[in-house]
């Protein structure tokens, strides 16, 4: 009889379903298509070899590199965004879009190569501490 | 002429094709949302076996050659005129021109589609077809013994082969014992859980069905539909009691027929499907001896009276 | 008639049957759709029925990177769907090989063998995700059947259409059919 009880609940219960365009909410660690933010690329190419599906394509030209994605291809694994050491690699957390030609959501980005930054002068240490830590006489920089 | 203008009135308006193709669509939606909702689903919308009806309408099927194309497209169109032609022999208004025997006839008709169904297995020529085939006839044979019984029984008791004649009689116990066993029989003639061994999709690819397109399956659907308002249109006539009024007793029968698919859409969300053997045991063994009982009962009130 | 081409279309949107295939995949896809069935997302709910028989459906949702076992059983099945047909490729297997794209037993992408209407992208994608590529090849078949399109670009048609489908003969022909929409 317990099927019938379970059968009548189910009856003057209500449905569980959503219904149609409603879906369900996804949480924030949820593994959606790859967001590339091209101010942080510094160009090292450790998405491409981290990608198992060759997703990302990387070519590297003069002074300049292009990044392309192909969301087909993508296994949204997330290894690219592991690897990136700058984090310029993001997954966004929604599902990603359904489409209907091939190609449909492929992105590319070309960059020039940037001149790595000029390193910054080491901060001065506060007068508290050069009391109790000797500095070195030799004062070198980094 | 007049009863020649009564019988085309039944047979094409009322309780005919007119009422009875939407009844159908009605009640196969009402089965279909029923079990989803049992099941804590939302399920169809309602206008849902007709576009499914139209849409078939609209597919093209594949060419057919020779005599089996032939028979592949005639079975279908047998199967509507007939379930259409016991539908319309229902006797729902009082006094409308049955004739003795039109229980036996009403029988027959409703016997049809499941014969074309297994005929239709077997013309289409593949194995899935002929598999699904098999088992709908060693089913049919199962259910049939004791369908056949039991309204034997009741007509036996009743002294009476008419519809019009059992539908106004008042019910005896005798009545509601073939009641019960017509109701035990419906799900296997309907192919519904637990006795839906025919349409096994993950087993036999929709069996006799498989090769059908179109708007020949259109035209299976809708025989099942009308299999749908025939069968449980008997059993509320045998069930209903017997009105003054003409449209209260319409009332009375659409209510009934509406609580007996109810019930059917009950069972076959509580139950899986049962194998053959299984299915062949629970009719011959189970249920058989409770149909013999019931003619040997009815008999022997006859003889007594 | 216009009000019959209307209906039609209105009831290829709301009536899409399905037919499943698996051609090769590891079967996360084929449990997500089995889930979209499931109560909570609750595909039935467009109409959505799952059949039995490649001739009864319009909608063919395929899976899996197309193996090379698979490929004639594709093409076969997709020969036997009937009528107005949409193709819906399920997974990033079907559309790009995914991470299988070394491999030596993989005869390519599904859009080299039969048209594809649909991609829904995800590894495997989300049920809800399946059902919104369902509900978008069934308002390409409603548009189908308004603009009065051929029903598909190109039918690669590999087995007559009155056998069973139990053989695959091997006799290919690529023809461009000029089947349109009955009015």
């Amino acid at each position: 009889m317990n099927i019938l009880t379970m059968l009548w609940k189910n009856l003057w219960g209500g449905s569980r379903t959503m219904l149609f365009p409603k879906r369900p909410e996804v949480s924030e660690k949820y593994r959606g298509l790859v967001r590339f933010d091209p101010a942080l690329c510094t160009g090292c190419a450790i998405c491409k070899m981290r990608c198992t599906a060759r997703a990302i394509e990387f070519k590297s030209g003069k002074g300049e590199f292009t990044w392309s994605y192909d969301p087909g291809h993508c296994t949204f694994c997330g290894r690219c965004v592991e690897g990136c050491k700058t984090h310029a690699l993001t997954q966004e957390s929604e599902c990603p879009p359904v489409y209907t030609t091939i190609g449909e959501l492929n992105e590319s980005h070309t960059l020039t190569r940037q001149k790595p930054p000029a390193p910054k002068p080491a901060a001065p240490v506060p007068a508290v501490l050069a009391e109790q830590i000797p500095i070195p006489a030799t004062g070198e920089t980094k | 002429m007049n009863s020649m203008t009564t019988s085309l009135a039944r047979l094409l308006i009322f309780p005919g094709l007119l009422f009875a193709v939407p009844a159908a669509w009605f009640f196969l939606w009402v089965e279909r949302k029923a079990v989803a909702r049992m099941q804590g689903r939302v399920g169809p919308p309602f206008m849902q076996p007709f576009f499914d009806f139209i849409k078939l309408l609209g597919k093209s099927t594949p060419p057919r050659n020779g005599i089996a194309g032939l028979l592949m497209k005639a079975w279908p169109l047998i199967a509507v005129s007939a379930a259409a032609g016991a539908v319309g022999l229902l006797p729902v208004l009082p006094a409308s021109g049955g004739f003795q025997g039109d229980l036996i006839l009403l029988l027959a008709l409703l016997e049809v589609p499941s014969m074309c169904i297994i005929a239709a297995g077997f013309s289409s020529g593949s194995i899935f077809g002929e598999i699904g085939s098999a088992r709908e006839a060693v089913l049919s044979v199962s259910y049939n013994v004791v369908f056949l019984l039991a309204i034997l029984s009741v007509a036996a008791s009743q002294h009476t082969f008419s519809l019009e004649a059992l539908a106004q009689l008042p019910a005896s116990p005798l009545r509601w014992l073939g009641v019960i066993a017509i109701l035990i029989c419906l799900p296997a003639k309907l192919h519904l859980n637990p006795f839906s061994l025919p349409n096994a999709e993950q087993e036999i690819y929709s069996g006799p069905m498989t090769e059908y397109a179109g708007p020949e399956l259109a035209m299976w659907e809708l025989s099942h539909g009308l299999e749908w308002v025939a069968a449980t249109g008997l059993v509320a006539t045998l069930a209903a009691p017997a009105v003054t009024l003409w449209w209260v007793g319409v009332l009375i029968f659409i209510a009934f027929s509406f609580a007996i698919v109810l019930l059917l859409s009950v069972v076959a969300s509580a139950t899986a499907r049962l194998q053959i053997d299984t299915t062949v045991r629970f009719y011959w063994q189970c249920t058989l001896i409770f149909a013999v009982l019931a003619v040997a009962a009815a008999l022997f009130m006859r003889l007594r009276a | 008639m216009n009000l019959w081409n209307k209906l039609m279309c209105y009831s290829r949107r709301h009536s899409p049957w399905l037919f499943h295939m698996n051609g090769g995949s590891c079967n996360g896809c084929d449990i997500e759709l089995i889930a979209s069935l499931s109560p909570r997302y609750d595909a039935e709910q467009l109409g959505v029925r799952l059949e039995g028989s490649p001739r009864h459906a319009d909608i063919l949702c395929v899976t899996g990177p197309i193996t090379h076992n698979a490929t004639n059983a594709i093409k076969t099945v997709y020969g036997q769907v009937c009528g107005p047909k949409a193709v819906v490729a399920i997974g990033s297997c079907p559309a790009t090989t995914n991470v299988f794209i070394d491999s030596r037993t993989l005869e390519g992408p599904l859009d080299k063998h039969i048209p594809v209407d649909v991609f829904v992208p995800g590894c495997p994608p989300r049920p809800d995700a399946i059902i919104l590529g369902i509900a978008k090849a069934a308002e390409i078949l409603a548009e189908r059947a308004g603009k009065k399109l051929p029903v598909e670009p190109v039918l690669m048609q590999l087995v007559g259409p009155g056998c069973g489908g139990a053989c695959a003969c091997g006799a290919t022909k690529e023809i461009k059919t000029e089947e349109e929409v009955q009015p």
